[in-house]
C-alpha cells in the first residue's frame, strides 16, 4: 500500500468538506497539488494545506491522521482504495460510496453511509443517527456495500434502504428500518425501541429489541437457511470484522403488517 | 477399419479421431440438509439428459462437493447442464429445476459456474411464491427465498453460462464378453468421474445404442450404428472383427475441451490399464469424416 499521509495540525476552525480526499481522485497529483485543494466551507477559502501537513505520493490509499467531529463528508464517492482517519470524523461519511474500504478510528456523526452503493465501512467507534439513510434530494437510502460499526449506532438507521447490510456490535438506537425496502440490519446486541417501523421488506437480526410495535406479527421458530447464506458470506468478505454465525433456528417476526408485510424481524436468542 | 496406433498390454488402439461439437453448458449447485437428499434432487434433476437431440439437454453430475464448498455449508452435488445455446439451456433450467430441486425436502440451488455471461436461474420457478418470495442480495449475488412447505427454497437468481463447451467426445470400447466389457467400461467411467468439469450422460455413463446420423425412415435423424452392431455382421459393412461380441460407447461432454480430453486419457488409461484380462480387445471411436464437428480428439494423442 502506498499514499499520500495528511497530519492534522490542529482543530478547525470551520466544517470542512472532505468529499474531494479520496485515492482517485488524489491520482495523479503531487504532494504540492494536494495542499492547495479547497475544503473549506466558508468564505475563507481553507486548503488541505491550512489544516493538514501533506507527505507521500499518490497511491491506493489515503491515511488521515486525527479527527475532528468536523471532518464532513469523509470517504463521500469513495470508489476504489482504501482511506484511513484515525480518530472521529462528522456527518455524511461514506455517503454515496461506490466501492473501496473506509476505516474510522472513533466516532461517526449522522447519515454514515447516506444512499451508499458498494464498499466496506468500518468504523471503532460509535455512528450516529440515520445510518444507510437517505442523502437530501435522493430517493433511496443505503443501496449496497457493507457497513460495521464496533460501537452503538443511533437512531432511525436504514431508512429507506434498499440493499446492503449494517452490523453493530452494540445497540441500534429507536425505530431501526423504519422504510426499509430491502437489506440486513444485524447488532449482536439488540434493538431499541419499535425497529421495522413502515419496513415493507428486509431483515433485522438481533438477540432482543426492547420495544417491539404491534403490528408485527410472531411467526414463531425457523431454520432459514438464507442465515446460513449470510453467515458464511458475511464471514468471507469481512474476515475479522465478521460478527459470529448466527445460530441454526430463530424466533421469525413478519412486519410492517400495517402496509405490507414482507420484512422480518429475527430474533436469535 | 480403422489402422492400429498403438497396442497397450493387448488392447489395440485405433489411429482415429473422436469428433465433438461446440455446445453451451452451465453448472449448478443443489445442496440439502444431508448428502443424500442433494444427491437425490441431483439425480433427479439430471435425468431424462441422455441426448439434447431427444430429451433438450445432457445433463449429469460432476461431483460431490463438501459443506465448506457451498454456499450455505451444507453438503452439495455440482450438476452441468449443455444444449445448443443459452436460451435452450435456461429453458432446461427453468423446467428441471422447478419441477426436480424446489420440490425436493430441505434443498437449495445456486451457481457452480463463474463466468462472464450469465443466465437466469430463478425465472419462473420463483413465481411459485405467489407473492411472498423476496430476494436478498448479498454481494453481487441474489438469492430468492420462496416459502416452501418445509421452509424457504432458495435459489441464486442468475448462473454462469459458457458457449465454449463441447459436447460428444466419446470411445467405442469392443470385447469378446459383454460382462467383462461393462465391467471394465465401468471402471473407466470412474475414472473420467474424477475430472472437474465433465459428465458422461447416458446411463451409468455407458451407451449400448450408439448411433449414425440419419435412416432409411424419412424424418428419422439418428438410427443405430450397423457397422458397430455384431448381429450384423456380415450383413453390412462391418467395423467388427469376428471375435467382438459386444461395444460399448462413453460419451463425454465438458465445460472445456481440454476437460473432454483429460477425461478421454483418463478413460483410455483406465481401460488399457487391465482391460484385456476382461476381454476387452480394441478401442476406437466414432467420427463423421471430421466435417461436421469442431472438435477431433485423436486416440494416439491421448495415450496414457
Amino acid at each position: 500500500m502506498s499514499g499520500f499521509e495528511l497530519k492534522l495540525k490542529a482543530a478547525p476552525a470551520e466544517r470542512l468538506d472532505l468529499s474531494g480526499l479520496t485515492p482517485s481522485a488524489l491520482a495523479g497529483m503531487t504532494a504540492g497539488d494536494v495542499a492547495k485543494i479547497g475544503i473549506g466551507t466558508s468564505k475563507a477559502h481553507v486548503t488541505v494545506g491550512d489544516v493538514f501537513t501533506v507527505a507521500g505520493a499518490a497511491g491506493d490509499t489515503l491515511r488521515i491522521s486525527g479527527g475532528s467531529d468536523r471532518f464532513d463528508f469523509v470517504g463521500a464517492k469513495l470508489d476504489a482504495g482504501t482511506l484511513v482517519v484515525t480518530e472521529e470524523v462528522g456527518v455524511f461519511a461514506a455517503a454515496q460510496m461506490k466501492g473501496g474500504r473506509l476505516e474510522i478510528g472513533g466516532n461517526v456523526g449522522l447519515g454514515l453511509g447516506a444512499a451508499m452503493k458498494g464498499g466496506v465501512v468500518h468504523v471503532k467507534g460509535s455512528a450516529g443517527d440515520l445510518v444507510g439513510g437517505l442523502r437530501p434530494g435522493e430517493q433511496y437510502g443505503m443501496q449496497g456495500g457493507t457497513i460495521v460499526v464496533d460501537g452503538d449506532i443511533g437512531e432511525r438507521a436504514g431508512d429507506r434502504m434498499r440493499r446492503g447490510t449494517i452490523i453493530a456490535r452494540g445497540m441500534f438506537g429507536k425505530w431501526a428500518g423504519t422504510r426499509l425496502m430491502g437489506g440486513t440490519l444485524w447488532t449482536t446486541k439488540g434493538f431499541g425501541d419499535e425497529p421495522g417501523l413502515q419496513m415493507r421488506r428486509g431483515t433485522l437480526i438481533a438477540p432482543s429489541v426492547s420495544r417491539m410495535i404491534s403490528t408485527f406479527g410472531d411467526g414463531g421458530m425457523h431454520d432459514l437457511t438464507i442465515l446460513r447464506i449470510l453467515s458464511r458470506d458475511t464471514a468471507q468478505r469481512l474476515g475479522e470484522l465478521s460478527p459470529p454465525p448466527l445460530p441454526a433456528k430463530v424466533r421469525k417476526y413478519s412486519g410492517d403488517l400495517s402496509i405490507f408485510g414482507k420484512g422480518e424481524l429475527l430474533l436469535t436468542s | 477399419m480403422a489402422k492400429e496406433a498403438a497396442n497397450i498390454n493387448g488392447v489395440s488402439i485405433d489411429d482415429t479421431f473422436a469428433e465433438a461439437f461446440g455446445m453451451t453448458g452451465t453448472a449448478i449447485i443443489i445442496t440439502a440438509d444431508s448428502a443424500k437428499w442433494a444427491m437425490q434432487s441431483a439425480v433427479t434433476m439430471t435425468g431424462f439428459g441422455t441426448s439434447v437431440i431427444g430429451c433438450g439437454a445432457e445433463c449429469g453430475i460432476d461431483r460431490e462437493l463438501s459443506p465448506d464448498e457451498t454456499p450455505d455449508g451444507r453438503p452439495g452435488v455440482r450438476c452441468l447442464i449443455f444444449s445448443f445455446s443459452p436460451d435452450m439451456v435456461a429453458g432446461q433450467l427453468k423446467n428441471r429445476v422447478g419441477q426436480c430441486v424446489l420440490t425436493s425436502p430441505g434443498s437449495a440451488c445456486y451457481n457452480g459456474l463463474e463466468a462472464k455471461d450469465k443466465i437466469k436461474l430463478s425465472t419462473g420457478f420463483r413465481y411459485f411464491g405467489d407473492g411472498w418470495q423476496t430476494a436478498k442480495k448479498l454481494g453481487a449475488r441474489r438469492f430468492w427465498r420462496v416459502p416452501v412447505m418445509d421452509g424457504e427454497f432458495i435459489a441464486e437468481d442468475t448462473v454462469g453460462v459458457t458457449t465454449e463447451a463441447v459436447g460428444g467426445g466419446n470411445l467405442l470400447v469392443l470385447g469378446k464378453d459383454r460382462v467383462g466389457l461393462l465391467e471394465v467400461c465401468e471402471d473407466a467411467v470412474a475414472a473420467m468421474a474424477k475430472i472437474d468439469d465433465v459428465i458422461t450422460p447416458f446411463p451409468g455413463g455407458i451407451v449400448r445404442s450408439g448411433s449414425k446420423v440419419g435412416s432409411k425412415y424419412k424424418g428419422v435423424i439418428a438410427s443405430t450404428n450397423d457397422a458397430f452392431c455384431p448381429t450384423l455382421r456380415g450383413a453390412v459393412k462391418s467395423e467388427l472383427s469376428p471375435d467382438t461380441l459386444a461395444v460399448l460407447e462413453i460419451v463425454i461432454d465438458g465445460l472445456t475441451s481440454k476437460s473432454v480430453a483429460d477425461a478421454m486419457r483418463a478413460g483410455i488409461t483406465s481401460i488399457t490399464g487391465g482391460g484385456a484380462a476382461k476381454g476387452v480387445t480394441r478401442i476406437t471411436a466414432g467420427n463423421y469424416g471430421g466435417n461436421l464437428g469442431q472438435h477431433h480428439y485423436h486416440l494416439k494423442d491421448l495415450l496414457p
